[in-house]
C-alpha cells in the first residue's frame, strides 16, 4: 500500500516549494551583507561579493535597537495580556451559544475593527488625549492594538472551544461545580494549547505593530522597532543594506522562536480542531 | 460611610438585586454577559467611537484647528460627492477591486492547495509546514521594504530570474507600469497572507473525520469526487470564516502601499485605504479621507453579513 | 531706545529671576527631521544649547520626514504642539495662512541675530505670508545636472548639455543598454520629489505653479516622456525617489542624473568615477533659467506659552549658521555667509555651480494648499509618462485642478 516514493517526490516539491515561499527571507539576509554599490549592480548578484558582517553591530549601535526591541516586546506583551484576558471568555461564550445574539455579538466584534489603523488613528489620537493617555503612550498602544487584535483571536480561540465536548462542561455542573468553576477547570485546561497558540500568535503580529506606535509614542525611548525601521524609510535615506540588517534583526528573533515552537503552533490548532 | 453600611444591608435582604447579579455571574447567565460585556465596552471604547468619529466627519467640513472636535459645520454630502467625482476615482475602485479579489483569490487558492499538499502523509510535512507560516510573524513594513527590492526593475532580483529562465526579454517594471503595478503589492500580499490561509484551512482539513474518506474510497469515489463531495461541504464554515478574515485584513492591509508603490505609477496601484490615507495625510483633507473608510465600511459590513451566515452551517462537537 | 528696552527687559528678568525658584526651567519643545539617520543640524545645535545650562532647556523630538507634517497637525489640534517646528518650505503656508504660526515680524524688527535682508529672496518668500514674517528660512537646497565625465569622454562629447533639446541628443548618445546604462535618472515620483523635479522645467518655459499647460511645458513633458519611452531613463523613475535615482548613477548605471547637494558626500565617497555638475539645460540656448527650491524652514507655534524663550531658541540656532555647509553639508539659506572651501575638489566645484543654480530657485507656492497643487502637476506627470493621458491633455486637466484650487 505505502509507497515510499511518492513520498519523497512529495518532500522534493514541499522543498521546492519551501525554497521559492522562503526567498525573500533570503534575499533580506543577503542584502543586508553586500556593500552599497554591490546592492545596485545589474544584474544582481546572488551571494555578496565581500560579505559587510560589520553592518550588523553597526545598525544595532547606530539605531539604539536594544531599546527599540525592549519597547517592543512590552508592547506585544501587554496587547497580548489585553486580547487574551478580554478575548477568551468572549469566545467561549460565542462557542457555547448558537443563537441570533451570537451571530449579533460576532457581528459586532468583527464590524468593529474593520477600519483601517490609519484612519483610526487620529480619532485614537484625540481621544487618548482627552482622557490623559498620552502620557503613558506604550499603554496607549498596547489598548490601540489589542482592539485591533481582539477579533481574529476571538475568531480563532472561538473555533478551539467549539471543539471541546459540552458534554464535559454539562457534568461538570452536573457534579456541582458552578459555572465560574466548570469554566476554568474543565473547558479551559481543555482548550489550553489553543488559547497558547493564538496568544503566541497575536505575540509575534503585535511585534510589529507600525501605525499606532508612530503616532502616539512620541519620545524614542518609548518606540518600539517598527517606529525605528521606519526612520530609514523616508524618501532621502535608502541605505538598503541597513534597512535589510535592521530588518533581519528585527525579525530573526521572532523567526527563530517561531521555528522553534512551529510544530506546536500547528498542532495547537489542528488538535484543538480534533474531537 | 455607606461602605460600612453595605454589607449589613446586603445580608439582612437576601436576593437583593447585588447579590442576584453575584450569584448569576457565578453561576448563570450572568456569567456569559459579563464575559461578552467586558470586550464589547473595551471595542466600543477604542473602535466604536473612532468608527462614529469618522462617520461624523465624512458629513462636515473639517480643518486644523477643528480636527479635536466633535461638532463642526455641517456639510451635508458635500465630502461623498467630491470624493466620487475625483478624477481618480474610478480607477481607485478598479484597483481596490483587483487587489482585494486577486489577493483573496491567490491566498486562498495557493493556501486551500499547501494545505491539501501538507495533509498529505510524508517525511517531514510537519515540519516544512511549520516553515511556510513564516510570512505571518513578519512585520508588514519589512515585508514591503523587502519586496519592493525584489521587484525593482532595473536591480531588482525578480526580473533577473525570470531573465536568466527565458520567461521575459526585457525587465518588467513590477512597480513603475501601470499595467503591472497593482500586481506587484498583489502578489507581496499573497505571499504575507498565504501562512494565514493554509494555517486556518489545514485547521479544518484536519477536522473532517478520517472515517468520511475512507468510506467514501470504499464506495469508489476518485479524490477528485471525495474533495467535492467531503472536503469541499464539510470545509464550508471554515473557508466562510477564512474569506471574511481575509477579506478584513486585505482592506486593513496599509504598509504594503507606501514601501513598494506609493499607490502609483498614475494612481494604478492606489487601493481605497491608501486613497484614504492620502487624502488624511498627504492632502490634509480629512474630511475626504474620513468620507472613503466610511465608503469602506459599508462594503465590509457587507462582507461581515456573508460571515455571520456562513457560521450558521457550523456543527458544534 | 533699543538700549533701554533691553536694560529695561534685564531688569524685569532679573526681578523675575530673583522672585521664581532656582529650578525653575522654561522647556522648549523643538521638533525637526534632523537626527532621525544621522546627526543633524537641530538635534545637534538643540544639545549644545542644553549644555550651556541657561533657564532654557530644549526637549527635541525628531520625526521621520513622512510623519512631520501629520505629527504638527494632529499635536496642533489636541493642543499638544512644540514651541519650535522645522518644516520643508512648500508645507510652510499651510500653518502660517491660518495663523497656527507666530508672527514674528516685530520680534525680527527688534533682533540683533536676525536680519530678513540677509536672505535669499526665495526662502524668504516661503516663509511670508501676508506681507508679514512668520518663520526663519534654516537652510536651503536646489537641483541641477550631474554628470559622469568619464562616460561623456568614451561618447566624445566636451560639454554638459545646455538645451532640452541637446539633453535628449546627449541622454540617446550615452545610453547604452548592453552595459546596462542609461542615459539619464531622475525621479518622477508620485509624490513632492516628482513636483520638486518637474516643476523647475515649467517654470523654464515660462509657466508657473498657477499655469502648467503652456505650450513649453507640454513640450517639457513631451521630452521626459520620450525619455522614459525611448529606455534612455529607466522606467523605475516614476517610483524611485531622488536618492535612490541618484544611487544608479553613483554605481555607473545612468550617465547623468538630476539631483541636489544632498548628494554631495555619498557621491564623493561612492562613485568610482569623475564627475560634474552643470546647470539645468533651458528650453532654448540662453533661455530662462529656473530651478526647484529646496530646504527647511523654522517656524514658532501661535500657541506656544513662552513665545519670548522660543524666540531666543529661534536666535540661537540662527546665530549657527555659519556652521551650517562645513558640519551639516547644507547650504545657509544666506547671503552673508561664504561657504568655506571643503578640500575636495569635486565637491568644492559642484558647490560653486549649485550657489548660481540656487540664484534661480523659485519657492513652491507659498500656498495653503499646495499638497493639492503638487498633486495635480504629479498626477499630470505620471498620466502622460505611463501613456494614459497625452501630455497636453494631462497638463490640460491639472491645470483646471489648480485653477479650482486657486479659485
Amino acid at each position: 500500500m505505502t509507497r515510499p516514493w511518492t513520498q519523497w517526490v512529495l518532500l522534493a516539491v514541499a522543498l521546492a516549494m519551501a525554497a521559492v515561499y522562503l526567498f525573500p527571507l533570503y534575499w533580506m539576509y543577503v542584502t543586508s551583507l553586500k556593500t552599497n554599490s554591490e546592492i545596485f549592480a545589474n544584474p544582481p548578484s546572488f551571494w555578496p561579493a565581500d560579505p559587510q558582517f560589520a553592518i550588523y553591530p553597526g545598525v544595532w549601535a547606530r539605531r539604539s535597537m536594544s531599546t527599540f526591541l525592549w519597547n517592543s516586546t512590552i508592547i506585544a506583551a501587554g496587547v497580548t495580556a489585553v486580547t487574551v484576558i478580554l478575548g477568551t471568555g468572549c469566545a467561549y461564550v460565542l462557542a457555547r451559544y448558537r443563537n441570533a445574539w451570537v451571530d449579533v455579538g460576532l457581528f459586532c466584534i468583527l464590524m468593529l475593527q474593520v477600519l483601517p489603523a490609519s484612519v483610526m488613528i487620529t480619532p485614537l489620537f484625540v481621544g487618548f488625549n482627552q482622557v490623559g493617555l498620552l502620557g503613558s503612550p506604550r499603554l496607549a498602544v498596547i489598548l490601540a492594538s489589542a482592539a485591533k487584535a481582539m477579533p481574529f483571536f476571538v475568531v480563532l480561540v472561538r473555533a478551539t472551544f467549539m471543539s471541546v465536548p459540552r458534554e464535559l462542561e454539562e457534568a461538570a455542573l452536573v457534579d456541582g461545580n458552578s459555572r465560574v468553576g466548570a469554566f476554568f477547570t474543565i473547558v479551559l485546561p481543555l482548550a489550553r494549547n489553543g488559547i497558547l497558540v493564538c496568544a503566541i500568535l497575536t505575540f509575534m503580529s503585535a511585534f510589529g505593530e507600525y501605525i499606532y506606535s508612530k503616532s502616539i509614542i512620541q519620545d524614542p525611548r518609548f518606540q518600539p522597532a517598527s517606529v525605528g525601521l521606519s526612520g530609514f524609510l523616508g524618501p532621502n535615506s535608502s541605505d538598503w543594506n541597513a534597512i535589510m540588517a535592521y530588518s533581519a534583526i528585527y525579525v530573526t528573533p521572532i523567526l527563530a522562536v517561531f521555528v522553534l515552537l512551529q510544530r506546536r503552533i500547528v498542532s495547537g490548532l489542528t488538535s484543538g480542531a480534533l474531537k | 460611610m455607606d461602605i460600612s453600611e453595605a454589607p449589613a444591608v446586603n445580608s439582612r435582604r437576601r436576593g437583593n438585586p447585588v447579590s442576584r447579579i453575584l450569584s448569576s455571574i457565578r453561576d448563570g447567565n450572568g456569567f456569559d454577559i459579563l464575559l461578552v460585556a467586558a470586550p464589547l465596552v473595551f471595542l466600543v471604547l477604542l473602535a466604536g467611537l473612532p468608527l462614529i468619529y469618522n462617520v461624523l466627519m465624512s458629513f462636515q467640513q473639517v480643518d486644523m484647528f477643528t480636527l479635536g472636535a466633535w461638532i463642526r459645520p455641517f456639510a451635508g454630502f458635500d465630502n461623498y460627492i467630491s470624493v466620487i467625482s475625483q478624477p481618480e476615482f474610478p480607477l481607485v475602485v478598479r484597483n481596490t477591486i483587483i487587489f482585494v479579489v486577486g489577493s483573496m483569490a491567490g491566498q486562498f487558492v495557493l493556501g486551500f492547495a499547501l494545505a491539501l499538499f501538507f495533509a498529505q502523509n510524508f517525511p517531514g510535512a510537519a515540519t516544512i509546514r511549520g516553515l511556510f507560516l513564516v510570512s505571518w510573524v513578519m512585520p508588514g513594513l519589512v515585508v514591503g521594504a523587502i519586496w519592493s527590492w525584489i521587484l525593482a526593475g532595473d536591480f531588482g532580483v525578480l526580473n533577473a530570474i525570470l531573465r536568466s529562465l527565458g520567461l521575459i526579454e526585457a525587465a518588467i517594471f513590477w512597480k513603475s507600469d501601470p499595467n503591472f503595478s497593482i500586481w506587484a503589492v498583489t502578489i507581496a500580499n499573497i505571499w504575507l497572507g498565504l501562512a494565514f490561509n493554509m494555517l486556518l484551512l489545514s485547521v479544518g482539513l484536519a477536522a473532517i473525520p478520517k472515517e468520511l474518506y475512507e468510506a467514501a474510497a470504499l464506495d469508489g469515489a476518485n479524490a477528485w469526487k471525495r474533495f467535492l463531495t467531503i472536503t469541499l461541504p464539510m470545509m464550508r464554515p471554515t473557508i466562510g470564516a477564512v474569506l471574511s478574515l481575509g477579506l478584513i485584513g486585505t482592506l486593513q492591509q496599509f504598509d504594503l502601499f507606501p514601501a513598494i508603490t506609493e499607490g502609483g505609477p498614475a494612481n494604478s496601484s492606489t487601493v481605497a485605504q491608501y486613497w484614504a490615507w492620502q487624502m488624511s495625510f498627504t492632502l490634509y483633507d480629512f474630511a475626504r479621507g474620513a468620507t472613503i473608510s466610511v465608503m469602506m465600511f459599508v462594503l465590509v459590513l457587507f462582507a461581515s453579513i456573508l460571515y455571520v451566515r456562513s457560521t450558521r452551517s457550523e456543527v458544534r462537537g | 531706545m533699543d538700549k533701554a528696552t533691553l536694560k529695561l527687559g534685564g531688569l524685569l528678568l532679573a526681578a523675575t529671576m530673583m522672585t521664581a525658584p532656582a529650578t525653575a526651567q522654561t522647556i522648549v519643545k523643538v521638533w525637526s527631521i534632523d537626527g532621525t539617520n544621522q546627526p543633524g543640524v537641530s538635534d545637534t545645535l538643540s544639545k549644545e544649547f542644553n549644555e550651556r545650562g541657561g533657564d532654557i532647556q530644549i526637549e527635541y523630538r525628531s520625526i521621520p520626514f513622512d510623519e512631520l507634517v501629520n505629527e504638527a497637525l494632529r499635536a496642533f489640534a489636541t493642543g499638544n504642539a512644540p514651541d519650535i517646528i522645522s518644516v520643508d518650505n512648500p508645507d510652510f503656508a499651510l500653518f502660517s495662512s491660518r495663523g497656527a504660526f507666530l508672527d514674528i515680524t516685530d520680534r525680527v524688527a527688534n533682533s540683533d541675530v536676525i536680519d530678513p535682508a540677509n536672505y535669499f529672496q526665495g526662502p524668504l518668500n516661503s516663509v511670508t505670508w501676508d506681507g508679514k514674517l512668520f518663520g526663519v528660512p534654516k537652510y536651503t537646497d536646489t537641483i541641477a545636472l550631474f554628470y559622469n565625465k568619464d562616460l561623456f569622454e568614451a561618447a566624445g562629447i566636451a560639454e554638459p548639455p545646455k538645451t532640452w533639446d541637446e539633453l535628449l541628443e546627449t541622454a540617446r548618445a550615452l545610453n547604452d543598454p548592453a552595459n546596462n546604462v542609461y542615459g539619464i535618472t531622475f525621479s518622477a515620483r508620485a509624490g513632492e520629489e516628482g513636483t520638486f523635479q518637474f516643476l523647475p522645467w515649467i517654470q523654464m518655459s515660462g509657466g508657473s505653479y498657477g499655469e502648467v499647460n503652456g505650450p513649453g511645458a507640454v513640450r517639457a513633458l513631451e521630452i521626459w516622456k520620450t525619455m522614459v519611452d525611448e529606455r534612455l531613463a529607466s522606467q523605475d523613475v516614476l517610483s524611485l525617489g531622488q536618492w535612490d535615482s541618484t544611487g544608479t548613477f553613483n554605481t555607473g548605471n545612468a550617465a547623468m542624473a538630476i539631483s541636489g547637494p544632498w548628494e554631495l558626500n555619498r557621491m564623493v565617497e561612492d562613485a568610482q568615477f569623475d564627475w560634474a555638475v552643470a546647470l539645468l539645460p533651458t528650453d532654448t540656448d540662453g533661455g530662462e533659467r529656473s530651478s526647484a527650491l529646496g530646504g527647511f524652514n523654522y517656524g514658532i507655534f501661535a500657541t506656544t506659552q513662552n513665545p519670548d524663550a522660543a524666540f531666543e531658541v529661534l536666535e540661537f540656532f540662527v546665530s549657527q549658521d555659519e556652521r551650517m555647509f562645513p558640519e551639516f553639508s547644507s547650504l545657509p539659506a544666506r547671503n552673508d555667509i561664504v561657504l568655506p572651501e571643503t578640500g575636495v575638489p569635486l565637491k568644492d566645484a559642484a558647490l560653486q555651480v549649485f550657489q548660481e543654480q540656487l540664484q534661480y530657485a523659485q519657492p513652491r507656492g507659498p500656498h495653503p494648499e499646495w499638497q493639492k497643487i503638487s498633486k495635480a502637476i504629479y498626477d499630470a506627470m505620471q498620466a502622460a509618462l505611463t501613456g494614459q493621458q497625452t501630455p497636453q491633455q494631462a497638463l490640460d486637466q491639472a491645470q483646471q485642478t489648480i485653477a479650482g484650487i486657486l479659485g
